[in-house]
C-alpha cells in the first residue's frame, strides 16, 4: 500500500453510511482520513455495530479480529512492542506498511498496544473491505 | 384462519420435552414458527413434541444438547441454524431446580443449578449472537421466575439463578438492542410442572394458592403465550423486560392484608 491509495467508491460509501447509522452523525462527518476512535468518538461496540451494519449492506463480514490481525501482522506481542507495551521499531514499521496514513515522526507521544486501534481511520476500513470484496470474488 | 405472527421464524427452545418449553415450542409453531425441540435426556419426550407440531401441519426438529456445556450449546445453535435453515428467536427456558435449606445442602449444591439456568441461557445468547445481530432483527426470551426477584425458603440457589438470569436479560438487552436483537423474560410464578411438584406435594400447593392473588397457579400455556408474545412482532418496542406472569405474585407485599 502506498499513501496515494484510491479508494473504491461504493465501498467507501457503505463504509460511511455504516459508521455514520452506528455512530448517529452525518455521513459527510465520516470523511476518509477520520479516525473511528479518535475523530470520530467511536467505542469498541460501536466498532461492532459498524462491521454488523457493513456486514448487512455488502454481506462480507469482517470481525474486530481482523482489524487487530491487520494492524498487528501476526507480530507476537513481546515482538510488536516492549515491556511497557509501547510500540517498537518492528511494529512501527509494519504499522507503516498496512496503515498508509501513518507516519511515525508526526506521534507526539509514544504510541501504546491500547493505541493502535485508535489509528485506524475509515479510509483503512474501507481498504479492508475492498480487500475482503475482491478475496471473497476471486 | 386467524395470520399466524411467527410465519418465516425459527426458533430454538431449550429443554422443551416437556413442561413450560413444550407448551412454548406448540405455541411458537401454532404461531408459524419452524421449532427446534431441544433436550438433553428426554430424547423420546422431544421426538413427541415434533410429532406433535408436525401433525398440526407445522416444523420442528429435536436436537439433543445439555446448554450447560458451552462447546455443546455452540453445536446445538449450529444444528438447529442448519436443520431449520436459520434462526431468529431463541428461548432459554431449560431450567433445574434442588431444593433445599442451605443450612443442610452440600457447599457446592448451587453449582449445577447455577450452570443450568444460568449458564445454560448465557451459552445460548453467545453462540446466537453473532447471527442475530447481523439479521439485524431477532430476539431472545428468557424463562426466568418470580423467584430471581424475591426470596422463598429452600430455593435459594434456584433463586439465585434466576435472579441471575434477570440481570443477564436487562444488561444483554440494552447492550444488543442496537443491533436489532432484542432480550426480555417472562418472570413465571407457579406452574405445575414436574420441576415444582416437590414444592406442591405437601398439601397440593392450597398453602401457596392461598398467598396468590388470583388464587390459582399458572398453566404452562399461560406463561408459553407471554413467551410467544415477547418472541414475536407484537413486542417489538420491548427489551429488557421482565414480565411476570405470577398471578399477581410478586405485586403483593405478604398476603396482601393484615
Amino acid at each position: 500500500m502506498s499513501a496515494s491509495v484510491t479508494l473504491q467508491p461504493n465501498a467507501l460509501v457503505a463504509v460511511q453510511t455504516a459508521v455514520a447509522d452506528a455512530l448517529g452523525i452525518d455521513a459527510e462527518e465520516a470523511v476518509a482520513e477520520a479516525t473511528l476512535f479518535g475523530d470520530l468518538g467511536a467505542e469498541s461496540i460501536d466498532l461492532l455495530d459498524v462491521l454488523f451494519r457493513l456486514e448487512r449492506i455488502t454481506g462480507v463480514k469482517i470481525a474486530v479480529a481482523d482489524i487487530a490481525g491487520l494492524l498487528q501482522g501476526g507480530i507476537p506481542d513481546e515482538e510488536f512492542g516492549d515491556e511497557n507495551e509501547v510500540v517498537n521499531d518492528t511494529g512501527l514499521t509494519h504499522l507503516e506498511k498496512v496503515l498508509p496514513q501513518f507516519d511515525r515522526s508526526q506521534l507526539t507521544e509514544p504510541l501504546t498496544a491500547d493505541g493502535v486501534l485508535g489509528l485506524f481511520t475509515v479510509g483503512n476500513l474501507t481498504s479492508l473491505l475492498t480487500e475482503r470484496t475482491s478475496a471473497a470474488a476471486a | 384462519m386467524r395470520q399466524m405472527k411467527l410465519k418465516n421464524s425459527a426458533a430454538l427452545v431449550t429443554g422443551a420435552s416437556r413442561g413450560i418449553g413444550r407448551a412454548i415450542a406448540l405455541a411458537l409453531a401454532a404461531q408459524g414458527a419452524a421449532v427446534a425441540v431441544n433436550y438433553r435426556s428426554r430424547a423420546q419426550d422431544a421426538h413427541v413434541v415434533v410429532k406433535e407440531i408436525e401433525a398440526a401441519g407445522g416444523r420442528a426438529v429435536a436436537v439433543g444438547a445439555d446448554v450447560s456445556d458451552p462447546v455443546a450449546a455452540a453445536e446445538l445453535v449450529s444444528r438447529a441454524t442448519d436443520l431449520l435453515g436459520g434462526l431468529n428467536i431463541l428461548v432459554n427456558n431449560a431450567g433445574i431446580s434442588d431444593d433445599a435449606l442451605i443450612h443442610d445442602a452440600a457447599p457446592d449444591a448451587w453449582w449445577d443449578v447455577m450452570k443450568v439456568n444460568f449458564g445454560g441461557a448465557y451459552h445460548c445468547t453467545h453462540a446466537v449472537l453473532a447471527s442475530f445481530m447481523a439479521q439485524g432483527d431477532a430476539s431472545i426470551v428468557n424463562i426466568s421466575s418470580a423467584m430471581g426477584e424475591r426470596g422463598w425458603i429452600g430455593q435459594a440457589n434456584y433463586a439465585a439463578s434466576k435472579g441471575a438470569l434477570n440481570a443477564f436479560t436487562r444488561s444483554a438487552a440494552v447492550e444488543v438492542a442496537r443491533f436489532g436483537v432484542r432480550v426480555n423474560a417472562v418472570l413465571a410464578g407457579f406452574t405445575p410442572t414436574d420441576l415444582v411438584s416437590e414444592v406442591l406435594r405437601r398439601d397440593g400447593g392450597k398453602g401457596i394458592k392461598r398467598q396468590i392473588p388470583l388464587r390459582r397457579f399458572a398453566t404452562v400455556e399461560q406463561v408459553a403465550a407471554a413467551a410467544v408474545f415477547l418472541a414475536g412482532p407484537d413486542s417489538g418496542y420491548t427489551t429488557g423486560e421482565l414480565l411476570c406472569v405470577d398471578g399477581g405474585f410478586s405485586a403483593q407485599l405478604g398476603i396482601g392484608r393484615p
